[in-house]
């Protein structure tokens, strides 16, 4: 009796077990820092996620089969994002990595999702080292760090006089600063224009006077200011006013300087500071203009890039599922989808994407990183509390002011 | 000549700050031989009530100072009663884990109330700076400096004119004897955990319109306090001044004239070099 009771039980259990696999989700693992001074950013990329899936979902799924995204904390703490990828892959069983939000962060989730062949495709972070370490797990569809100046390089030598006779470069000590410092002092150096001061500063700096204090000494004609984190990217704009440089130009690298807290806290101190980072995908484009519209009525909030990558990227990672034939057995699964996004050839509504190995700005050698990334970068200003691009010409939503005529306060 | 001034002063404002917090740090350990980690989240709490008043009561963050510091008075009265009063007798590193719980329970807490995102407080004379001799003070930091001297100055006056100062320098030097003279110690220590936590309040309300705050804040000052207290000497005040505006000045100096990226370096070497040839900090008695 008890030994029947149980196989009809175990029976039960096994039909059991078969359906739930039938209509089990895919689960997409993002870690994201949710708390801490990050924590804006990992609610943009849930938000983001959470509308592509909706959108996917809605029609069907995946072969039938629906998207789940699983985030983790990771706090914007390097050690702690290597953890939550792992806990997520092993734990969680994703089938895919996304997210990671910085790139201290991202590099570390890369060399889990390497270890543990699990393909990790990037949304956001961007430190060169991320896809120029020969990691074939993983993929990026935005641009890398050392192109992110590319329109502000772009500015530079195609307006007349806008080289600058001199610049401040002052960047903190992450992977995501030093990358940018470096690939814009590789074109100062390249163009002959003295570099006044370089600084690296550590990230949370709480007094930025004395850097500027030293700044200041030097005269630059050009201030660069590179910051991985909105609140060093507020404070040190602040004290680069306060303590009176007058540069021709200020020009923030990093999402903190696109960010609208950025214009809510500064106030008149914001106007005409330039940005060059943030690639958001082309206005005018039917997806990206979609997209927008969606993104507004559904949160109320005016996307950027944040958002779009974040969106852009659930919609790759789908194209790519709908091309791979799922058998079940996690690793085989792991490997098909890695073979089906390197067959990825696509439009989003961040732009067209495609992975490929080739030779970055400063030489890197890039693994499976979007072969259009040098078309992603785009030069904006704050105006009037608004962040409006304004270089190159061609998506240009206005004409830029340059020089600064306010840079005195 | 005006680079040097410009840091000088960026220093000393900065410094006056750290010394404050530091101050709160040091009369709690002095008094009660407790290493408070919670420090940091006392003076994040006084960020947060500073940046309540003056969003929802639009009280400036500088007139807030007369709710938020009798306040935290009061919050740091409670925990000492209700929470640490039980635990003291287990010895030094109890109280320090105890602490440290506690550090966590309160970050925590107000992450969960008040979320991760970074606030901050625009005061209307947050801009322009004043600008005397050519170099460039923010008014919110000079008004915050000149009320921290101002604080630092009263509580000096307390300690060494009043009764329950004396009482309180008396259970400093020695609890035992001073509960034999007829100080009633356990309401001394409940009185100074007070007047620590309102110090590192008040320091919190004074910081909040030059600074930024989210509810892990507490992290980044108080390890800088740390610092200023054993480099002042464990227990003394006049100690946690000076190391306050020295760690300032050699921040501000060491990122102008020696390099940014070892503003910290420099700062920590200057603090192993005085532990060095003077174990007990700067004003440090030493254990008696």
């Amino acid at each position: 009796m008890k030994r029947t009771l149980s196989c009809l039980l175990a029976a039960v259990l096994a039909t059991a077990a078969s359906v739930t696999l039938a209509q089990e989700t895919i689960k997409i693992g993002a870690p994201q820092p949710m708390t801490g001074p990050d924590a804006p950013f990992g609610d943009k990329f849930k938000k983001a996620y959470s509308l592509a899936v909706d959108e996917i979902n809605a029609k069907g799924g995946v072969n039938g089969r629906k998207l789940e995204v699983i985030i983790e904390d990771h706090q914007a703490k390097n050690p702690l994002a290597a953890t939550v990828a792992e806990k997520l892959i092993t734990q969680y069983k994703v089938l895919v990595l996304t997210g990671g939000r910085a790139s201290g962060q991202a590099i570390e989730i890369a060399s889990v999702a390497q270890r543990l062949k699990t393909p990790y495709v990037v949304d956001h972070p961007s430190a060169d080292a991320i896809t120029a370490k020969g990691f074939d797990w993983v993929f990026r569809q935005n641009p890398t760090g050392s192109i992110y100046p590319e329109a502000f390089h772009k500015f530079l030598m195609e307006v007349p006089g806008a080289m600058p006779k001199s610049v401040a470069v002052v960047y903190d000590n992450s992977l995501f600063g030093k990358t940018i410092g470096n690939a814009n002092m590789a074109f100062m150096k390249a163009k002959n224009i003295p570099i006044v001061n370089d600084e690296a500063y550590p990230v949370n700096t709480l007094d930025f006077r004395p850097i500027m204090t030293k700044v200041k000494a030097n005269n630059p004609d050009m201030l660069l200011l590179i910051a991985v984190s909105t609140t060093d990217a507020i404070l040190m704009t602040r004290h680069a006013k306060e303590i009176g440089i007058n540069a021709r130009a200020f020009v923030g690298f990093g999402g903190g300087f696109g960010v609208e807290d950025f214009a809510k806290q500064l106030g008149p101190l914001a106007e005409n500071v330039f940005s060059s980072a943030a690639w958001a995908g082309n206005a005018n484009e039917p997806l990206t203009k979609a997209f927008n519209k969606n993104f507004l009525a559904t949160y109320k909030i005016q996307p950027h890039e944040h958002e779009v990558e974040g969106y852009s990227v659930i919609y790759v990672i789908a194209d790519a599922l709908q091309r791979t034939k799922l058998t079940g057995n996690l690793e085989a699964d792991r490997e098909a989808l890695r073979q089906a996004l390197l067959k990825t050839d696509m439009q989003t509504a961040f732009g067209k994407t495609k992975f490929g190995n080739w030779s970055g700005p400063l030489g890197d050698a890039y693994t499976n990183q979007n072969i259009y990334s040098r078309d992603h970068s785009v030069m904006a200003q704050w105006r009037g509390g608004v962040l409006m691009d304004v270089y190159p010409k061609a998506g240009a939503v206005t004409n830029y002011i340059f020089p600064d005529p306010g840079s005195k306060l | 000549m005006e680079t040097i001034l410009q840091s000088v002063v960026s220093g000393v404002l900065m410094g006056s700050l750290y010394a404050m917090i530091a101050v709160g740090l040091t009369i709690v350990f002095g008094v009660m031989r407790i290493i408070n980690m919670a420090h940091g989240e006392m003076v994040m709490l006084g960020m947060f009530g500073a940046f309540w008043s003056f969003t929802l009561g639009g009280i400036d963050p500088f007139v807030s100072l007369l709710i938020w510091m009798p306040a935290m008075f009061a919050f740091g009265m409670f925990v000492q009663r209700f929470l640490l009063g039980k635990i003291i007798a287990g010895g030094e590193l109890n109280t320090l884990l105890y602490t440290a719980g506690l550090s966590l329970l309160i970050a925590n807490l107000a992450l969960l109330f008040w979320t991760g995102d970074y606030r901050n407080i625009n005061v209307a004379y947050g801009s322009p700076p004043m600008r005397p001799f050519g170099i460039s003070v923010s008014v919110p930091l000079a008004i915050a400096f000149v009320l921290a001297i101002a604080i630092t100055t009263g509580l000096y006056f307390f300690l060494s004119r009043t009764d329950t100062g004396r009482a309180i320098r008396a259970t400093a030097q020695n609890p035992d004897s001073a509960a034999l003279m007829g100080i009633n110690v356990a309401r001394i220590d409940m009185i100074t955990f007070g007047l620590g936590t309102a110090l590192a309040g008040a320091a919190g309300v004074l910081l909040a319109p030059s600074l930024y705050l989210y509810p892990t804040v507490g992290e980044i000052l108080v390890v800088k306090c740390f610092v200023v207290v054993v480099l002042g000497g464990l227990g003394s005040i006049p100690g946690a001044i000076a190391g306050g505006i020295l760690l300032g000045l050699v921040e501000s100096l060491g990122a102008v004239y020696v390099s940014v990226a070892y503003k910290d370096t420099i700062g920590f070497v200057l603090f192993l070099l005085v532990l060095l040839f003077r174990p007990s900090g700067l004003f440090g008695a030493g254990r008696t």
